[in-house]
């Protein structure tokens, strides 16, 4: 049978660094190595696994496991609090260990990314890829640690690539093409496959399709008329076959932070200097991606269950702390009061681009951003909050900054933040 | 459980530079002194560098192959300082 497959020569390379800061945390304690570990943002009794080691997972205890769980499944089960500068030290390491093989590097995450080869001249083959695959693992080693192990897939698409980093964890080096790609396939569940999971996995089911190569025989109109009904039908279609789909570039569409309340109360000035210390925080990630918010949204659960939601759109954006935190104040307000709140968030949203260099016609911006600039550089140069509003003096204490886990945008505002 | 002891002393620091090494190893402590006793590391875990505020601070998680110590570099006060111990566990 003809699949159609994209027979171009594999280029794209996936590095993956498989449980990243519980392998950061073993390397710099070797006492901690070959043990099941994990980390956590805030310890806690009931805190929450993060990342765990490979020991940890062959024990079950897998992300989202809590700690307490954790422990009656193995009680050496040794939990510790997450290490930003540690984290970013490898992720950088990583990175600059990427960057000298092509100029197309693209991190996915903190603890993983691509290197695109497609551009390179046709001397970089197969061959060429899998050796620079060993140089990197070899060069991680001696760069990181020796404790360090990535894994490395190498494929024509990002999708192969990512599943070729994942067939032999945690020091694999695997290649897919045309050549091999059924053998794979055939070597996976439907679930196996990055993108699947319970939703898209019952969906396909429902089609009678429930392993990996009935997925590539489906017609390319039953997955995207009645599997997916959209053009994602198509994109899977192309994707199986080792066509990138995923080259892409995602559009900023909102900016926000939410907080688990530490001891959930419905103490007015407590919570308001939480939320404006959220707002502050929001506000930084704003002017870091340089754009103004029009849209500004709050929600609270309660203890009760209940929950608060509003947003309001206005028509001129905004960017500094003070006018965030002016239009979240004005929505919060509106709350039930009596009720002891649980978890809170702020949401900025229709965002577009800084238009912060001209001047308003009613109201001379030029002033506030001078001041926002100014009290920015400082924090920059001091610690982050070394300069904030005596508001959220209160929520400083209590917010802890998480460390964020989908992509690597915020990173380096973070590690100021520590 | 965390078996991070929290210690936060000023230590007595010999450290060991090397050149034509990468740079995680250019230098690396290889003795301390604590409690009035000499303990000897035997493995750099990891070095890293961050920021105190305008600080520039080095820290360095090592070993003496019983204990991990996390020994932190001031190099704005050129002091030593340890920050925190594992002690080792046996399996």
């Amino acid at each position: 049978m003809n699949y159609g497959l994209n027979t171009d020569e594999p280029r794209i390379m996936w590095i993956d660094l498989n449980s990243a800061f519980a392998m950061a945390e073993q390397q710099a304690h070797p006492s901690l190595r070959n043990r099941p570990i994990g980390v956590t943002n805030r310890l806690s009794p009931e805190c929450c696994v993060i990342a765990a080691s490979y020991e940890a997972k062959a024990l079950g205890i897998k992300v989202g496991v809590r700690r307490s769980e954790a422990i009656a499944l193995c009680p050496d089960f040794v939990m510790l609090e997450t290490d930003p500068p540690k984290y970013h030290h490898v992720y950088k390491k990583l990175m600059a260990i990427m960057q000298s093989y092509s100029p197309k590097v693209k991190m996915k995450s903190i603890d993983e990314g691509i290197i695109d080869f497609r551009d390179m001249d046709k001397t970089y083959t197969t061959e060429r890829l899998i050796a620079i695959g060993y140089e990197i693992k070899a060069r991680v080693k001696k760069e990181i640690g020796d404790y360090t192990k990535i894994n490395v897939g190498i494929a024509p698409n990002r999708f192969l690539a990512k599943t070729a980093a994942g067939l032999h964890k945690p020091d694999g080096l695997d290649v897919i093409s045309y050549r091999n790609l059924l053998d794979v396939y055939k070597s996976l569940e439907l679930q196996d496959l990055n993108g699947i999971a319970d939703g898209f996995g019952s969906r396909l089911r429902s089609f009678k399709i429930d392993t990996p190569m009935k997925f590539l025989e489906a017609r390319e109109d039953l997955l995207r008329k009645q599997v997916f009904k959209s053009i994602n039908g198509m994109h899977w279609f192309n994707r199986l076959r080792g066509f990138e789909v995923d080259d892409f570039e995602t559009k900023l569409g909102t900016v926000g932070r939410q907080w688990v309340v530490k001891n959930p109360s419905n103490d007015e000035d407590y919570l308001r200097s939480c939320l404006h210390f959220l707002a502050e925080t929001t506000g930084k990630k704003l002017r870091f991606r340089n754009v103004d918010a029009r849209g500004v949204a709050v929600w609270l659960t309660f203890q009760s269950g209940e929950t608060f939601y509003d947003k309001r759109t206005y028509k001129t954006g905004v960017f500094t702390d003070s006018d965030i935190w002016l239009r979240v104040s004005k929505i919060f307000n509106q709350r039930p009061k009596h009720m002891s709140v649980r978890t809170m968030g702020l949401t900025l949203y229709k965002l577009e681009p800084s238009a912060r260099s001209q001047i308003g016609l009613f109201h001379n911006t030029e002033k506030d951003q001078h001041v926002t600039t100014a009290v920015d550089e400082i924090n920059d140069m001091y610690g982050m909050f070394t300069v904030h509003s005596g508001d959220s003096l209160e929520g400083t204490k209590h917010v802890k900054q998480k460390i964020p886990f989908g992509g690597t945008e915020y990173f380096e505002l973070l590690l100021k933040r520590q | 459980m965390d078996p991070t002891q929290i210690i936060n002393q000023r230590v007595e620091v010999a450290v060991f530079y090397r050149k034509d090494c990468d740079v995680s190893m250019l230098a690396y402590p290889v003795k301390m002194k604590f409690k009035n006793q000499e303990i000897k590391f035997t493995r750099l875990g990891l070095r890293h560098p961050t920021s105190k505020g305008r600080r520039m601070v080095h820290i360095f998680d090592v070993t003496d192959d019983v204990n991990d110590y996390r020994l932190e570099f001031d190099a704005q006060g050129l002091t030593w300082t340890l920050i925190s111990m594992i002690p080792g566990v046996s399996l």
